[in-house]
């Protein structure tokens, strides 16, 4: 890699090539993986993506007898599609937007505050990683119970809530962590009061990983369904709700493959930018890895 | 490096609490609270006094039992599977540049970006009655397979299938540990692929293995929404389990000892991934 660098694109063609291939021969193994994921991970998408613009598409034919966008208009003119939508949309951005709120200060705070018992109250925050999800889910169901709050809105708001607040608080922690010191000495050496600081110099730079948390937190709060079910059923009906309703009650299978198209692609670009911003090592660093 | 002081130390103090009040309050509110409740709940009755009637009751159950068995069963061979699929993918990666790797590890990620309920509805149009195995399968006059759709391997593979990224990313990220020297180093030696493997690999990665079970132990134990869509309605996993007692059959009682002891199943595992998370974070310091 790094001594092709000063080679000009003009000689590095045959000579520089040809090294490369020497020193790495066809990578077999890379290729083997490489269709056996392809066929693995990317078949059920595809195949659901083709049902989204099957309009027929009788067993045991491998291909749709006719494509068309019949199914879209149907799916797009369902009034519980619609209503869960905006539904879901209030509700992801209601967590998402209280989350941040009161999140991102307690991770600055976590980060580069000195206070007691910073240490141990980050640690409650990691302990909530030993409980298996859904037995949390049944323990807080419970309390909600007693506090009418099952079926509504806001209990809905605040279980989601408390599944965004780990990562909303360790992704920024390591973004508060990762601002370069000098840059805020040197502004406060020039006179500059806290709150400029903040601002002006560590603020730009947490703004990325910040903003990715953000993203995270929106598409994975619009997807989920464990604690949306248990809380949110009957009054409060979110879009995989709706989704999971499709293939309970065996309607048209095409209702569903179009809401998986409709739904998946701007959250899969949401997610991408995402991972751009953070990395792979930054996800796998939060899990413990 | 020369360590910044905390200029403004004193001053964060109260500031510094402040700021981590509300989630904290949300904290103790919403998990450990219920949590506490949970157990003192199921175990403690005002006015009765103690009684583990509950308890007594779902482990002389035999359907309760049945579910807790597959749980058990499923969630050992997925955490295995996630494993020995994520680890050849993981090694490869590790000793491997090039396009190639790099198109491998986006594919091999890429179930990351798929939410469960859209995994589960994709994984109906292959595997289902009709799906497009049973398609191709006819195609080549080939009988059907015996559908894995609502039964035991449907979730298996739908949940494998969900789970490969993380595992994938804790395995290699323990595998940064090992160094390509000693791997050429036993190479020269004469060490063929294996040996290197057991020898050389394995015992440098054994934690990054603990923490990826551990943490699939965790996830799996009370999986909900694959299981619930691809799996069997009898037996269930304790997931839908729960969700059926606590809602169907309005027994909060009961879905909460099944939460209690879905966390006693898993308390080791939880154990494990929390120190190992802490150690890996070295705190917010």
């Amino acid at each position: 890699m790094t001594d092709l660098a000063p080679l000009s694109p003009f000689d590095a063609s045959p000579a520089a090539v040809g090294r490369i291939v020497r020193r790495e021969p066809v990578d077999w193994t890379g290729i083997a993986f490489l269709t056996g994921l392809a066929v693995v991970v990317l078949l059920p998408l595809i195949v659901t993506a083709v049902w989204a613009f099957a309009e027929i598409w009788r067993f045991p034919a491998i291909v749709p007898q006719r494509m068309g966008l019949g199914y879209w208009q149907d799916t797009l003119s369902r009034n519980d599609v619609w209503q869960a939508l905006w539904l879901s949309l209030s509700l992801t951005t209601t967590v998402t937007v209280i989350s941040a709120a009161i999140c991102f200060p307690a991770a600055y705070a976590f980060a580069r505050l000195d206070f007691p018992g910073r240490n141990l109250l980050f640690l409650a925050f990691l302990s909530v990683q030993a409980f298996p999800k859904f037995g949390l889910i049944v323990a807080t169901a419970t309390i909600f119970l007693t506090l009418h709050l099952v079926g509504t809105f806001w209990g809905v708001v605040l279980i989601q809530l408390v599944g965004t607040l780990l990562y909303m608080i360790w992704i920024p922690v390591s973004a508060f962590q990762g601002v370069d010191r000098r840059l805020e000495e040197a502004a406060r050496d020039v006179g500059a009061g806290p709150m400029r600081v903040f601002w002006f110099i560590t603020l730009p730079q947490a703004l990325p990983t910040l903003f990715a948390a953000l993203l995270i937190t929106f598409v994975s709060t619009f997807y989920e369904t464990d604690a949306a079910w248990l809380i949110g059923l009957p009054n409060v009906r979110t879009m995989p709700m709706v989704m999971i309703s499709f293939i309970n009650n065996a309607l048209e299978v095409q209702y569903g493959a179009v809401l998986f198209v409709f739904l998946w692609v701007p959250s899969f670009v949401l997610m991408l930018a995402a991972r751009r911003v953070m990395g792979a090592d930054a996800f796998a660093k939060g899990l413990g890895g | 490096m020369v360590t910044v002081s905390h200029p403004r130390a004193e001053g964060g103090r109260l500031s510094g609490l402040l700021l981590v009040a509300l989630p904290v309050v949300l904290l103790i509110w919403l998990v450990l609270w219920p949590v506490l409740q949970a157990f003192v709940g199921t175990l403690y009755f005002p006015g009765k006094g103690f009684s583990a009637a509950s308890y007594v009751y779902f482990f002389s159950d035999a359907y309760s039992l049945r579910n807790l068995w597959l749980t058990l069963w499923v969630t050992a061979l997925t955490s295995a599977l996630r494993v020995a699929f994520a680890m050849p993918i993981a090694i490869y990666l590790r000793f491997r540049k090039g396009s190639i790797a790099a198109f491998v590890q986006s594919l091999a990620l890429f179930p990351m970006f798929v939410p469960s309920v859209l995994v589960a509805y994709a994984f109906i149009r292959v595997l289902g009655p009709n799906g497009i195995i049973d398609t191709l399968l006819v195609a080549v006059h080939l009988p059907k397979l015996p559908s894995p759709y609502l039964a035991p391997a449907g979730p298996i593979i739908g949940l494998v299938w969900e789970g490969l990224p993380l595992t994938l990313l804790l395995l290699l990220s323990g595998l940064g540990r090992v160094s390509t020297a000693s791997v050429e180093a036993a190479r020269d030696l004469g060490a063929k692929g294996w040996t290197i493997f057991t020898r050389i690999i394995l015992p440098r990665i054994q934690s990054s293995i603990i923490v990826a079970l551990a943490f699939n132990v965790l996830g799996l134990f009370s999986a909900f929404t694959l299981p619930y869509l691809l799996g069997p309605a009898s037996p269930e996993m304790m997931g839908p389990y729960m969700q059926r007692t606590f809602s169907d059959n309005a027994d909060p009682l009961n879905a909460t000892t099944q939460a209690v002891i879905t966390f006693a199943f898993c308390a080791a595992f939880g154990v494990i991934y929390v120190r190992a998370i802490a150690k890996g974070r070295k705190g917010p310091a």
